[in-house]
């Protein structure tokens, strides 16, 4: 399939004086899943609306393989876009939808409406060939919109954030539903998306935007328990750093002492973070733990999350239950597992 | 209560449009009608028969026809553009354009209408149908505009932009979707420059210099004339295609009001 490559795209939309994209690069391998996380406003939808040719870049390159395609007319790339809405043709029905693509390329009826056929059974759709779009969920829209994308045998399908918008239950489906045939045909895919779940539990790796640029891309598990940097670890869900100076194993901060997992280096100022769920709460001080007061417990279902502040510091803690419920104003141990703190750099 | 007071103002608004109708009919039919008969006493289709076979009367139906359609068909191709970047762009001196496309409307009809004639008397084209029908144009447009704009306010290009990545040339997106997105729209449009074309009476009269002869031209002439048969024949010739069009485009209008409800 198709192999993407962007190289130092940079892109300013007129009237703004930031760069929506600056020098971004990011790979895609062939029949790769890659999704594109980050907050609003990070470049996301841009990098999409780059590679369709719905926008030009100022400057860098976009490869197919190996070949630039922005001298290619938009019309003529092959890289297909879904955006939020299914965009269905209002005034035609679900087969002369789904059918559009190959019309346009001057197929014969008969063959398009084999085809159509087998895009339905693909989606699980059978039978709504003679529906008209407004006749159609919500999901099942999306559902048809994403037939008509595959029924051209795109070299790489851009999904821009196509199921923010639906219910939680239809949303997982589809979820799945577009993973499989995504894997099944070997479609290139870029999605482009601001929930974490979301990005986690579809992509072969996730790319965090910040800024209009890749703040990091690796594996969503890789991503998730160790972020390369400050600014990604926070996008992530960490919200507990420790600052200080690194020697012999043992991380010295203003809070005092905590010992981490190195291979041995040493620092003058290196910055450790720790995921919510790895901090415990005990009662009596042990290696590792700082001292600290209870400000806010929260049950949660699956958990409790506590906030407790050591000296300076809000930690937020989250313990799978069942946990005990700590009165407000309480004094405790907070435990941070040396194999779970890891360094992030500090950008 | 509330329902009574739907209904009589239902029936008074179809009083109001349908009376001056029903006038029209009965004088244009009539042979003696004089008062205190509350309908005529006898009754003739010489009037309209003598009317129908006039060949200034079928020629001015003719040329009212053919001038309407052309330019409300003008009016949809230079108003589109016009429409489609005021509606749905923000840029620098839109208001400014705004006040030029809709100057025509605010300025007294006879100011215009002079402007144009000493303009076009200067390249010639006053008294031929080309010019008739450019001066119509300055009425029309701004309707056409007014209505295409707020069609294309609420027009969403990402299915253009669909269409687009789906492999369509840009020539083809312009005629298999934005069009057929936009048609209900360019219905009312261009119903709305027919109608103000085809009642125009100053502009044809001012450049047409009584060369080109359209029913409202026939109808002031017969008006001068007195004759209340004539009149209400030529009146009645004169409201029954306008008519016949919005009966048609209106069930039309409104299954299309449906299903763009629906759409947004």
């Amino acid at each position: 399939m198709t192999h993407i490559e962007l190289v130092e795209l940079k892109k300013t939309y007129p009237g703004n004086h930031q760069p929506v994209l600056n020098h971004l690069s990011l790979e895609i391998h062939s029949g790769e899943l890659v999704a594109l996380l980050g907050p609003s406003g990070s470049g996301k939808s841009t990098i999409l609306k780059l590679i369709t040719g719905l926008e030009n870049p100022d400057d860098g390159q976009i490869l197919f393989d190996g070949k630039s395609i922005l001298p290619v007319a938009p019309n003529k790339r092959g890289a297909i876009l879904m955006f939020q809405k299914a965009y269905l043709f209002p005034f035609l029905n679900v087969e002369e939808n789904i059918g559009f693509g190959l019309k346009v390329q001057g197929a014969n009826p008969e063959t398009i409406r084999t085809e159509v056929k087998k895009m339905l059974n693909l989606i699980g759709l059978p039978e709504v060939e003679k529906r008209k779009p407004s006749q159609l969920s919500g999901g099942e829209q999306q559902r048809i919109a994403l037939a008509r994308a595959l029924i051209l045998q795109p070299k790489s399908m851009l999904l821009d954030e196509p199921l923010s918008s639906l219910d939680t239950e239809v949303r997982v489906n589809l979820q799945e539903a577009i993973r499989r045939i995504q894997q099944e045909l070997g479609i290139t895919t870029i999605l482009v998306t601001h929930d974490l779940n979301e990005a986690m539990g579809m992509s072969d790796r996730t790319a965090l935007l910040i800024n209009g640029q890749v703040a990091a891309v690796d594996q969503p598990m890789k991503l998730f328990t160790s972020p390369p940097t400050q600014s990604s670890a926070r996008f992530v869900g960490v919200s507990t750093f420790f600052k200080g100076n690194l020697a012999n194993g043992v991380l010295t901060t203003d809070l005092g002492k905590l010992s981490v997992n190195t291979n041995g280096h040493h620092a003058d100022s290196a910055l450790f973070a720790i995921r919510p769920e790895h901090i415990r709460v005990q009662t009596e001080p042990n290696t590792n733990t700082l001292q600290g007061v209870v400000s806010d417990c929260m049950y949660r279902g699956e958990y409790i999350e506590y906030q407790v502040e050591i000296q300076s510091l809000n930690v937020r803690a989250r313990v799978p239950m069942p946990a005990p419920v700590i009165p407000h104003g309480e004094n405790i141990y907070v435990y941070f597992p040396p194999e779970k703190l890891f360094e992030v750099s500090q950008k | 209560m509330k329902n009574q007071a739907a209904v009589f103002f239902r029936i008074f608004l179809y009083g109001i449009l349908i009376a001056p109708l029903v006038l029209f009919v009965l004088y244009a039919f009539s042979e003696r009608w004089f008062f205190p008969a509350l309908l005529p006493t006898s009754w003739t289709t010489n009037i309209v028969t003598r009317m129908l076979n006039d060949s200034r009367t079928t020629s001015g139906l003719f040329i009212s026809i053919g001038i309407a359609m052309l330019v409300s068909f003008l009016s949809l191709v230079i108003g589109f553009p016009a429409a489609r970047t005021l509606g749905s762009r923000v840029f620098r001196g839109r208001q400014i354009a705004w006040l030029i496309f809709f100057l025509p409307t605010v300025v007294p009809p006879l100011a215009v209408g002079m402007g144009l004639n000493i303009l076009f008397l200067r390249l010639g084209w006053t008294g031929t149908l080309f010019g008739v029908i450019l001066a119509h144009l300055v009425p029309t447009l701004p309707y056409t505009i007014f209505t295409l704009s707020g069609v294309f306010s609420r027009y969403d290009e990402n299915y253009e932009h669909q269409a687009l990545v789906l492999g369509s040339s840009r020539l083809r997106i312009f005629f298999t979707v934005t069009l057929r997105l936009v048609f209900p729209g360019l219905v009312v449009a261009a119903l709305f420059a027919f109608l103000i074309s085809w009642s125009q009476y100053l502009l044809t009269l001012l450049i047409g210099g009584g060369k080109i002869l359209t029913l409202p031209m026939l109808l002031f002439s017969a008006v001068s004339g007195g004759n209340p048969t004539s009149i209400a024949a030529l009146s009645l010739l004169f409201v029954t295609p306008p008519v016949i069009i919005i009966a048609a485009s209106a069930r039309f209008l409104v299954q299309h009001g449906k299903t763009i409800r629906e759409q947004y």
